[in-house]
């Protein structure tokens, strides 16, 4: 597939929800992310991919607001988006599911959904009451045998866990998901739970990163995928362009094939 | 009265000294101070430098700031500066003790200022400490001859609470066996702190009913504390409590007659006996000529010592002025709240 | 933790009393505190009945009485209200071991303010003394606070460091503010914050009112709190559950309100109170043991059934008791208590969320200055006095009573009322040691070794629930 084509399809599909252009971040003098440029399009499943250490979790974690980019700009529908911390990001709809889930562990399910934003009485006071409420609706509908909800999310099983931290991203109408390996402390039958829950999303419109090492996931539910390495961007795909092997190719050497567009990581 | 006849022997002292040193003129005076964080020292000082300039004598001093290893530092240097007598007021009274080898090496005389050290050519000047836990009992007995007398000692790691307590039972133990008084609460307090004697006091008043005669605080910070537990019983005043170090707070109490007494150590005094005594001996008097001392054996290691022990002063309502006088306390700060005519000081 | 849902999977084969608990929806942590400071009132009661028979406590020891536990809750409060604010530091995962020190620079420098500087320039006892006193006192200790806070968040030096530096300083700056010496006497309005003499308590009318009205709240609480449920369609608690609550938070509170009652004034402050008043006091006969006065001839003596007033809450623990609902309130009610918590038990993730991790650091510190005024405030007035000394190792007691309190210095766990539950266990041991006349190195050995067996014991327990 050629630029032109693409480009093509880019209009088909409007402006993209997400730009990140030559985004650099070093830490005490290595370049973790060195120029990578990321588009993200309205119902759209980007997959990112990479040895670990490659780049792709800090990439990810500019546009999330945990860290601060040392240089390069992010576009949000179009215009330049200010991020320097998680509160800026949330502001413009940008949810994140983290690989560690970043959930309090000490609190129960309902307060780490709406960590950060409890409904409150008129009081002022925390409106515990609703915010359960609220959160036994949301479960029910992403793991309907959940019923501890009165207990501190440590004494959660892996899988409940997940599911807290994946309702807490969905619930506050996010329009760009990033799902940081969603799957990675999963059994197969969650797995395809969230499997499920992609392609639901994926339909009402939300543009989703997903980041994986797993290329057989990326390939089961992305549209298109980039691979870094060693900070870099090797290049981009769409994932009907390109083989497993051909991933797998540029993932250990770098190496682009002709369905790709090279990034600047390219050998 | 007995202080009375002791402050006259201090008096006597400093007169008796003065005259000699008149012919000292020339020499150097030197002082290792362990710290000047607290405040007392410059009282101190202020004495022995009157005296010392006023025999045309220098005066130099260092500050150890609180360490060990620098005061053998400074010691070293005034060594190195030919003084001729180092009063010392050590902050370790055994790593000191190389630091004087070294001092009566040079041929230097030695003075241990209100901190012992023992090394038998120094001589040693300081108040009485057990003589204070005496005068306490002495000024109580005068009051309360007979009855329930609680005792609230200082901090157990302070061996200064154990002499002060040894003296108060010597005065008092021909009443004890007789049966006249009763101790009914003796209790340590943690820290010397005012809080922790408030609270053992107020545990001694509900363990006894108030049954309480009288209190033998052994310092003012305490006796601040006491007198809260007594007052919330409504005690304050009728039952008495003793202390120490003058404390201008405690000297008010005095005069207000919640405590009968502040048993004080004049730094002036102490000062100005020291200061003739090291003018005496930069002119080479025998420490044994010189008056007021005599052998002491005390000490830790029980290492005989010539040495000056200053007899401390009893502040009580009849003679507040006293301290007034020394410039301790203003008459403002220690008749505020006293009704008129109560107190001979206040007026 | 239970869970209030029927059917889960906790409920399954668990025994009637086991059941009974969760239906109440107890803490049975701090049902095990309870039951050891019961066990421990009444070991001392008896302890001290051998040693002096007849003292009139409940087990014929001086331990039990209205009297000395009316001290022993005056003598917890200083303690009291810190370690609340110290719970919210270690939840945080921080620790402040300047209390203590901070205690003395807020009380002498207050002290110093009202004494030698507001004293001669309004002259003594007027009342703007004292309200001036009360708002320096909790603005200075906000302030050091804050400036702790600021370093450990800002200036990423660790809590640790900061506060120990904190409390190597602040010792020597409350030695500089008033030249070492002694602060005293206090303003006399002041002075009622500290609990002594008639004024400073509230008298038995209102110690009643008082504790009807937190009767009637208790009430209020678990009706609405039954609505709300109601109306999410939530599981309730059974309504035997929800009564028995209702009558036992009501006993304590009203039994509470006995004891500060049953406390009469000393008979010497009665008799001046009596004076003072041109209250008549009734002839009698001599009586050691009675709490009465009455009049032998011209002689006000005890005895049995004569004049007594009642003394009520005293004003310090009606302070302490605002704080721990306050601040109780503030951790469990608020935003700023959740994200407390939730930094305690997942920094990463609460920075994540986009809480401002750096900025509640120093709230946090900040409330916990403003709680060590309040302290100063109550430990000046009760030794109408300031010095240097006062504070000192407190922040120990401090820390210690937040940790048999349930506090836990990993971080995350905690609760106010466990805390003062700890503080009041510590100064129960302390009181009751004094009260047998033991030598304070064997209270030291066993308040430290309470310590460390509270830990062990917490550590046990909470393996076996999780």
């Amino acid at each position: 597939m050629t630029t032109e084509s693409m480009s093509a399809e880019t209009a088909a599909r409007g402006a993209p929800l997400v730009e990140m252009r030559d985004v650099s971040i070093a830490f005490g003098g290595i370049k973790a992310v060195d120029h990578a440029s990321l588009d993200l399009y309205p119902g759209e499943v980007v997959g990112l991919l990479g040895h670990n250490g490659a780049g792709k979790s800090t990439l990810i974690k500019v546009l999330s607001g945990a860290y601060k980019r040392d240089a390069g700009t992010i576009l949000v529908d179009g215009r330049e988006a200010e991020i320097n911390n998680p509160r800026d990001a949330k502001a413009l709809g940008i949810e994140t599911i983290y690989q560690t889930l970043a959930l309090a562990d000490n609190v129960d399910a309902a307060a780490n959904l709406y960590l950060g934003r409890e409904l409150r009485t008129r009081w002022g006071t925390l409106d515990d009451i609703a915010m359960e409420a609220a959160c036994r609706e949301v479960m029910g509908r992403l793991n309907p045998n959940f019923r501890r909800f009165k207990e501190p999310v440590k004494s959660l099983s892996g899988g409940q866990r997940q599911s807290v931290a994946i309702a807490r991203a969905i619930h506050f109408n996010a329009r760009i998901l990033i799902m940081d390996e969603p799957t990675a402390a999963l059994g197969p039958q969650e797995t395809a739970q969230v499997g499920e829950l992609i392609k639901q999303l994926k339909a009402q419109g939300i543009g989703i990163f997903l980041i994986s090492h797993d290329i057989h996931d990326v390939f089961d539910l992305a549209d298109r995928l980039t691979v870094m390495k060693n900070g870099r961007v090797v290049g981009s795909a769409r994932v009907a362009d390109v083989t497993k092997d051909e991933v797998l190719g540029m993932i250990i050497m770098g190496k682009v094939p002709p369905g790709a567009v090279p990034g600047p990581g390219a050998i | 009265m007995k202080f009375k006849t002791l402050t006259l022997l201090a008096g006597a002292l400093v007169m008796s000294i003065a005259p000699t040193a008149v012919l000292a003129a020339g020499k150097t005076i030197a002082v290792s101070w362990k710290t000047f964080q607290e405040e007392r020292w410059k009282i101190d000082e202020a004495a022995i430098k009157a005296v010392v300039e006023a025999a045309g004598d220098t005066y130099v001093s260092t500050d150890a700031q609180g360490s060990a290893q620098k005061q053998a530092a400074d010691i070293e240097a005034l060594i190195g500066q030919n003084v001729d007598v180092i009063l010392v007021v050590a902050y370790d009274s055994d790593a000191i003790l190389p630091s004087i080898q070294k001092i009566n090496d040079a041929g230097i005389k030695a003075i241990a200022y209100d901190v012992q050290f023992e090394d038998p050519n120094a001589l040693y000047i300081t108040f009485d400490n057990v003589g204070v836990g005496r005068i306490m009992a002495q000024e109580m007995l005068k009051v309360k001859p007979e009855g329930r007398y609680a005792f609230i000692k200082g901090d157990k790691g302070d061996p200064n609470a154990t002499f002060l307590f040894q003296g108060m039972m010597e005065v008092l133990k021909a009443n004890i066996d007789g049966g006249k008084i009763q101790n009914v609460c003796e209790t340590f307090t943690d820290g010397w702190k005012p809080d922790n004697a408030q609270k053992n006091m107020e545990q001694c008043l509900t363990s006894t009913n108030n049954g309480v005669d009288a209190v033998l605080s052994e310092n003012d910070g305490m006796a601040s504390g006491v007198v809260a537990a007594l007052d919330a019983q409504g005690l304050a005043g009728t039952v008495p409590v003793t202390g120490q170090d003058g404390d201008l707070a405690a000297i008010n109490r005095v005069a207000l007659g919640t405590q009968l007494v502040s048993v004080w150590k004049n730094s002036t005094d102490l000062g100005t006996v020291a200061a003739n005594a090291a003018i005496a001996l930069a002119d080479g008097a025998d420490p044994t000529s010189i008056e007021g001392v005599a052998k002491f054996n005390g000490g830790a290691k029980g290492v005989e010592m010539n040495s000056i022990l200053l007899a401390p002063t009893p502040i009580t309502k009849d003679n507040i002025q006293v301290a007034i006088d020394a410039g301790h306390i203003t008459k403002e700060q220690a008749c505020a709240g006293v009704a008129a005519g109560a107190v001979p000081a206040c007026g | 933790m239970t869970n209030t849902t029927i059917g889960g999977p906790a409920a399954a084969n668990e025994n009637a009393v086991q059941r009974f608990i969760r239906a109440l929806e107890l803490d049975t942590r701090m049902l095990g505190m309870l039951v050891a400071l019961v066990v421990i009132w009444v070991g001392f009661d008896i302890a001290s009945g051998v040693m002096r028979p007849g003292s009139g406590g409940l087990f014929g020891g001086s331990f039990l009485t209205p009297r000395n536990l009316w001290i022993l809750l005056v003598q917890t409060t200083v303690i009291a209200v810190m370690t609340t604010g110290m719970v919210l530091v270690i939840v945080l995962r921080q620790i402040d071991l300047s209390v203590g020190s901070m205690l003395s620079v807020v009380a002498v420098a207050t002290g110093v303010l009202q004494v030698f500087e507001l004293g001669p320039m309004l002259g003594v006892g007027h009342p703007v003394i004292w309200l001036a006193a009360v708002v320096f006192a909790i603005a200075l200790g906000s302030a050091i606070g804050f400036v702790n806070g600021v370093l450990i968040a800002y200036g990423q030096i660790p809590s640790f460091i900061v506060t120990l530096g904190g409390l190597i300083a602040f010792s020597g700056t409350a030695f500089l503010i008033a030249s070492g010496v002694t602060v005293a006497p206090m303003d006399k309005t002041f002075k009622l914050f500290g609990g002594n003499g008639p004024a400073a308590s509230i008298g038995p009318i209102w110690s009643w009112v008082l504790g009807a009205a937190v009767c009637v709240m208790i009430v209020i609480m678990i009706v609405m709190s039954r609505r709300r449920r109601i109306h999410f369609k939530f599981a309730t608690k059974p309504i035997w559950a929800e009564f028995l609550t209702g009558i036992v938070g009501c006993a304590a509170v009203l039994g509470i309100t006995a004891v500060v009652n049953a406390y009469p004034y000393p008979p010497r402050v009665a008799e001046r109170f009596a004076l003072d008043n041109g209250i008549p006091i009734p002839p009698g006969v001599e009586d050691r043991a009675g709490t009465d006065i009455c009049m032998a001839g011209e002689k006000v003596v005890s005895c049995l059934d004569g004049l007594s007033f009642a003394t009520g809450y005293p004003i310090p623990v009606l302070i302490t008791l605002a704080v721990a609902v306050t601040m109780t309130f503030i951790a469990r009610r608020t935003r700023f208590g959740r994200y407390v918590f939730a930094t305690g038990g997942n920094p990463e993730a609460a920075e994540l969320a986009g809480v401002n991790t750096k900025w509640l650091t120093v709230k946090v510190f900040t409330l916990m200055g403003a709680l060590v005024g309040i302290s100063a405030i109550i430990a000046s007035a009760r030794l109408d006095a300031a010095t240097t000394a006062l504070g000192t190792l407190n922040e120990l007691y401090v820390i210690a009573a937040a940790v048999i309190g349930g506090t836990s210095l990993a971080g995350g766990i905690g609760t106010i009322y466990g805390a003062i539950a700890g503080a009041l266990l510590m100064q129960s041991l302390q009181s009751g040691m004094a009260l047998l006349n033991v030598d304070s190195a064997y209270t030291n050995i066993l308040v430290g070794g309470v310590l460390v067996l509270a830990v062990f014991v917490d550590q046990l327990y909470r393996r076996r629930v999780n």
